[in-house]
């Protein structure tokens, strides 16, 4: 990595403490023991107990990880395989329109999603609640893994797999130990990405929560009416540190990855 | 390869841990019988002990969602899919909701707490005869200042607002009913006027308003008045309790020639299943000591008279969210105009907004 000379590092910092500044500001009132995020009065922890305390918030930010973590793993799976089927196309402009579809669905506003699927859904039978905000995010998430593990596979030099047919690798060998190695890093990117797109996502889950399950945007949109209460603070302080937790993890592991890569096959 | 494997296989492990602990945690929350209402309600908008109490005392499960706008929560009831047993639309929405018939009519005999319902708030235009609906909590519109941040201006009638000392310090609602009705409250009109000539001269005179005027915005004037940001501020008595709580030096009053009196309503949707919970649900919130429990959780003016009686007399003694009987007397209710009628309203406001510099 180059140095910096002093004029671009300045600006970077003064973005990040732009862009870090609310985060911190929101977590610093959450130990207020005064009632709102005007004066700070005192250090407590009230705030994080009564998150504790408060089992539907826990069912919900429970019901919002297992959502997260389900959807990103299918749709990781499923656009995965979307990629692949895209970069191996053979036919030109048949590739590119199915692209174009894959990139409408990322442009087109949630609302308009979150519409159609409630839409589908009555019109199916499906009850609103879990399966349908499982389905709904697996929809909205595969598109963005596809965009996230094509560029991999593009960049892939083809002689990787005439070597290796030429070598005698069957199709499957190909696929597992040559391409899907190669992509990994796009993978779990993908990953990662569908994961927040889960977590953060309102527009959609509004459309489609019902009978008794709801997720964390949700609860918040509707309890930020009344005022933020210093418990949304808390809350969110906490789910900034597993964010936190989550990005490290991702890093050990691209790190890991990325020692494999030029390691021995495994 | 295998890494990937792994990884999807501690992810699932995990998924299934969480879910495991979830329905644990249900389980705890409730009871196991079938007996199960859904509640549908603003967010904030109910003590969650009161939830516990209701389950501890008729073994019914409450579920209980939140919603943000009245207009999101019929797009879900009336969509279906859905199985929400109560809900508490405001009162223009009730009407349209009854309209759209996507409302069970209220069963009186299950519902004796109904006695301890101040008259004045029942039997309005709304909904006459309380047919579908009993009214939550009520309140106004009116003026929010901050004393601190003014040189002595108070606000006993509309017309202060025109003052030219308040150069861009008045905030508005973004709302045309609402502002547009204080234009025709301040020239002594009603504010459910139909006539064109009325709706002109308001119009003219909220033009004669926007120097005066900072900004037309939403619920982001909470966090501005708090903040000291805003001296004076058009909005809603719910609003201004809020804005009161984390900012004592805030004030709130209700113009003397009248104002709006709005309601948020008890229903039950098309949707309920359990009809029978759902009565005993509305009952258990009109027990007196229920309510004032609530209205000192919330914050907000209950319409129960009885309850007064438990609450705290210096909250119910207080004027500006419990006013006497005559400033009620010039509080009006909004009516549903039609649409062509809202149409002009909101031309109207539009046309004042767009004149602001």
């Amino acid at each position: 990595m180059g140095k910096l000379s002093s004029l671009p590092k300045l600006y970077l910092t003064a973005v990040f403490i732009i862009l870090y500044a609310p985060i911190f500001y929101l977590i610093f009132y959450s130990f207020n023991s005064g009632g709102g995020m005007s004066n700070f009065e005192s250090f407590t922890w009230e705030h994080y107990s009564a998150v504790f305390e408060d089992t539907r918030l826990i069912v919900i930010l429970l019901n919002t990880v297992i959502v997260a973590l389900l959807s990103a793993l299918v749709s990781t799976a499923i656009g995965v395989l979307g990629a692949l089927a895209i970069a191996f196309l053979r036919n030109q402009a048949m590739r590119n329109a199915v692209l174009s579809l894959n990139n409408i669905l990322i442009v087109s506003p949630d609302v308009i999603i979150g519409a159609s699927f409630l839409i589908l859904f009555t019109i199916v039978g499906v009850k609103l609640g879990f399966a349908s905000v499982l389905i709904s995010h697996i929809a909205f998430s595969i598109p963005i893994v596809v965009i996230m593990v094509l560029p991999k596979l593009q960049e892939m030099s083809t002689s990787l797999i005439d070597a290796a047919r030429d070598l005698g690798a069957s199709r499957r060998d190909i696929l597992m130990r040559v391409i899907i190695p190669y992509i990994k890093p796009g993978i779990f990117a993908g990953f990662f990405l569908a994961l927040t797109y889960s977590l953060d996502d309102f527009a959609v889950t509004f459309f489609v929560t019902g009978n008794g399950f709801s997720t964390l945007s949700v609860e918040i949109y509707s309890m930020a009416r009344a005022g933020i209460t210093l418990t949304i603070n808390a809350l969110s302080g906490l789910i900034f540190l597993i964010t936190v937790a989550l990005v490290l993890g991702y890093y050990a592991l691209g790190k890991k990855a990325k020692t494999d890569l030029t390691g021995v096959r495994k | 390869m295998k890494d990937i494997i792994r990884a999807a296989a501690a992810i699932l492990i995990i998924s299934a841990l969480l879910l495991f602990v979830n329905s644990k945690l249900n389980d705890s929350s409730g009871r196991s019988g079938k007996d199960v209402i859904t509640v549908y309600n603003w967010g904030e908008y109910i003590d969650p002990d009161l939830l516990k109490q209701f389950e501890d005392e008729t073994g019914i499960k409450v579920i209980y969602e939140t919603f943000d706008s009245n207009e999101a929560m019929m797009g879900k009831i009336e969509q279906g899919g859905t199985s929400y047993d109560i809900s508490m639309p405001s009162e223009y929405m009730v009407e349209m909701m009854a309209e759209k018939d996507l409302l069970i009519p209220l069963d009186r005999e299950l519902l004796p707490n109904l006695q301890h319902i101040d008259p004045y708030f029942l039997n309005l235009p709304f909904d006459p005869g309380n047919r579908y609906s009993l009214p939550y909590f009520w309140g106004t519109v009116g003026i929010a200042f901050n004393p601190t941040l003014l040189e002595g201006q108070t606000f006993e009638e509309w017309d202060d607002l025109w003052n030219p000392s308040l150069r861009q310090e008045v905030i508005l609602v973004d709302s045309a009913r609402e502002t547009i009705g204080m234009g025709l409250n301040s020239l002594g009109y009603s504010l459910n006027s139909t006539n064109l000539d009325e709706l002109r001269e308001a119009t003219d005179k909220l033009k004669r308003l926007s120097p005066n005027v900072k900004a037309v915005i939403g619920d982001e004037v909470t966090q501005l008045m708090v903040n000291g940001e805003a001296a004076v501020a058009l909005t809603w008595s719910g609003q201004a309790a809020d804005m009161m709580y984390e900012n004592e030096e805030i004030d709130y009053h209700v113009p003397e020639e009248g104002s709006n009196l709005w309601f948020d309503n008890i229903v039950i949707p098309r949707t309920a299943k359990n009809i029978e919970g759902a009565h005993a649900f509305i009952n258990f919130m009109l027990d007196p000591e229920v309510a004032a429990q609530n209205a000192d959780y919330v914050g907000y003016s209950t319409p129960n008279l009885t309850a007064l009686d438990w609450m705290d007399p210096e909250v119910t003694g207080d004027e500006r969210f419990y006013p006497d009987e005559e400033t009620r007397e010039h509080l009006e209710v909004y009516q549903n105009l039609g649409l062509e009628m809202l149409g002009v309203y909101n031309e109207l406001f539009l046309e004042f907004k767009m004149e602001m510099k």
